[in-house]
């Protein structure tokens, strides 16, 4: 089908490409209806890496996953695999396996035909599509099922199909778009562990959209958060979590409270922040303050405590609601100045609410709380 | 065990009523023709006084038939072209229309359907107006481009529906795999969207089959056509044979009903 350059590695079905090239999208822009669906991202994806684009629906994560794929050409930027830009190649010659949203799988043919189609499509030979369908077969677990047809089969194996679909071709790089929203809870970790264990085994560079923080966090070597068409951080999962670079980061992966106060101090330990329900916190920050600044310190739930005595750095709080959940003690309280907090405890057993109603609030010994300006 | 109340009772009486109406006026002639055909008399008369195949074995008959079997061939031929030529073109239409968002795309799917609304009767006045003016000869030929006209739609319509139905993200699945448009087409589209093709073809012949106003315009006595020659043979002598070619076009449609459902079904069953 008029594909002149096909890869070396194509002839040998049983090797996985040896080095796993690297994506790099240079200064991406794409504009949409007059506004900005892409505006300027620049992401470099290193050889073997699986990065997931997360961010709520409309940030423009899927938009950007399809210029990588092809399917919509970008209106400014370079997307470069390895040292080589693909902005010129259309889709069919980019080597790029997508596991869609839906799966996509062809409802009119059989499980081998679905895997087979990239390799016949190539003109390989009857021999080599037998060969290759066996082995992406045995590597998805699913040789029973070569001559069913999709609706036959259950969601999670629907997937496995479409990931050995894209796999058979030997693709440079895998796309994953949404991969585990159509599955169902209980299905979604046996997949996220076939997913990273395939991505590994076949050395491949990968991106993953998702709009949630749990399936990024579980899989992906870094995590691009993205808003509004501009990726706001890249880190690691426990980077982003820990250290977010931004109150929508902060906002988006987890949750947090917020507490208003002002700086008073800055010194080594970091700054000396005067909340407004009446205490003063010392928060580490790698950004810088002036005393005097209104900040928002922000806390991850599990890294409050509540306390029966009043203490340094603790502010008196009245517990509305605490919900037993699984291991954890989940309680809402309500603390001055009308602010509303949520604390995480570890839940001793028998243990389904707090006793008194009256309490006081604190960090935890291992809290890290954020600090951002408050406008 | 629920209740039925009152209105569930008129609702349901009501509704069976009109059913059995509908029913009866549509299998009712159908039932009285096929009866009649069957009959011994020598006129078309209901109910039969007795039965018998002496009409079919008339109408049968290569000699005193001929006229019958040549119109019955001349609309065959006629219906089978048209819906070949037709089903290749309204495919290509359909493939254009549906790729396509644009208002214009509207535009011409309006346009190539709109011989389903256009007085068929008028149509076939123009085209032999049409055609005298061209200096064009009445023949099987023209008769084949009056008709396709006529019933191309028909395929246009069933086609460009599965077109729509079609999930895009299979070709796009097809494209990221490596496969060229070519490739596409024969592997994915053709097939999904062969049970549409088929019911619009089915459609298509038939309406060509049974089509009046285009053949009363466009044939001639040497290009007589089965619909034509019937009413003909009404007017002039109310020969029981029109019944027996009545019957004979039902079965023949029967049977290639129960052949598409068959296909078709098949299919859709193939194709989830």
């Amino acid at each position: 089908m008029g594909s002149g350059s096909r890869p070396v590695m194509l002839q040998r079905p049983d090797m996985p490409p040896a080095v796993a090239q690297p994506l790099t999208l240079d200064g991406v822009t794409h504009s949409y209806g007059g506004g900005l669906a892409v505006d300027n991202v620049t992401l470099e994806v290193k050889g073997g890496e699986l990065v997931a684009l997360l961010g709520p629906s409309g940030c423009g994560k899927t938009t950007l996953l399809r210029i990588v794929a092809g399917f919509i050409e970008q209106s400014n930027g370079k997307v470069i695999i390895g040292e080589r830009p693909i902005d010129t190649l259309p889709p069919s010659r980019r080597e790029i396996g997508i596991v869609f949203q839906n799966y996509a799988l062809f409802p009119h043919m059989t499980v081998a035909q679905n895997i087979a189609y990239g390799l016949a499509a190539r003109g390989e030979s009857r021999k080599v599509q037998a060969e290759r369908v066996a082995e992406m077969l045995a590597i998805v677990q699913l040789e029973a099922m070569a001559d069913r047809k999709p609706r036959q089969l259950s969601g999670g194996q629907q997937q496995r199909v479409a990931l050995a679909r894209a796999l058979a071709i030997r693709p440079r790089i895998l796309l994953l778009d949404e991969p585990f929203a159509a599955l169902d809870k209980n299905l979604r970790l046996d997949m996220q562990i076939e997913i990273k264990r395939l991505q590994r085994q076949f050395a491949l560079t990968a991106i993953m959209v998702t709009h949630d923080q749990d399936e990024a966090m579980a899989i992906a070597d870094r995590i691009a958060v993205m808003s509004q068409g501009r990726i706001e951080q890249v880190g690691t999962p426990t980077q982003v979590y820990d250290e977010p670079a931004s109150l929508f980061v902060n906002g988006f992966l987890g949750t947090s409270n917020l507490l208003d106060g002002t700086v008073e101090t800055a010194g080594p330990e970091g700054y000396g922040v005067a909340l407004n329900a009446g205490t003063r916190w010392t928060v580490a920050s790698s950004r810088k303050f002036a005393p005097g600044e209104p900040v928002t310190v922000s806390v991850r739930p599990e890294q409050m405590v509540l306390a029966d005595e009043a203490g340094e750095g603790r502010f008196p709080v009245s517990v509305a609601l605490s919900l037993p959940i699984g291991g954890e003690l989940i309680h809402d309280v309500a603390g001055p100045a009308g602010t509303s907090l949520k604390i995480a405890a570890p839940r001793r057993p028998g243990v389904s609410s707090r006793s008194a109603e009256q309490a006081f609030c604190g960090l935890a010994d291992h809290a890290r709380p954020s600090l951002f300006a408050r406008s | 065990m629920q209740r039925s109340t009152f209105s569930d009772i008129t609702y349901k009486w009501a509704v069976g009523l009109l059913a059995g109406l509908g029913i009866l006026i549509l299998v009712g002639p159908v039932a009285i023709v096929i009866a009649t055909s069957f009959t011994t008399s020598q006129t078309l008369r209901f109910p039969p006084p007795e039965l018998s195949l002496r009409w079919y074995r008339e109408l049968f008959d290569p000699v005193r038939s001929a006229q019958i079997h040549i119109a019955a061939w001349n609309s065959v031929w006629v219906a089978f072209c048209a819906t070949a030529v037709g089903m290749v073109l309204s495919v290509l239409a359909a493939l254009a229309v549906a790729r396509v968002s644009r208002p214009s795309a509207r535009l011409l799917e309006a346009g190539f359907l709109s011989p389903l609304v256009l007085p068929t009767l008028s149509y076939g006045l123009a085209a032999l107006m049409f055609f005298s003016v061209m200096g064009i000869r009445p023949s099987l030929n023209l008769l084949i481009a009056g008709h396709l006209v006529v019933i191309a739609p028909f395929i246009f319509r069933t086609t460009l529906a599965s077109l729509t139905q079609l999930d895009p993200g299979l070709l796009e699945a097809s494209q990221s795999l490596g496969a060229s448009r070519l490739y596409a087409f024969r592997r994915i589209t053709l097939p999904l969207i062969a049970p549409g093709i088929a019911a619009g073809c089915f459609l298509a012949f038939i309406s060509s089959m049974d089509n009046v106003p285009v053949s009363l315009f466009l044939s001639t006595a040497r290009t007589g056509m089965l619909p034509i020659r019937m009413w003909g043979m009404m007017e002039s002598t109310l020969d029981v044979r029109i019944a027996a070619i009545a019957g004979v076009l039902i079965l023949a449609t029967l049977v290639l009903m129960l052949v598409m459902d068959r296909l078709t079904g098949l299919t859709k069953r193939m194709s989830g």
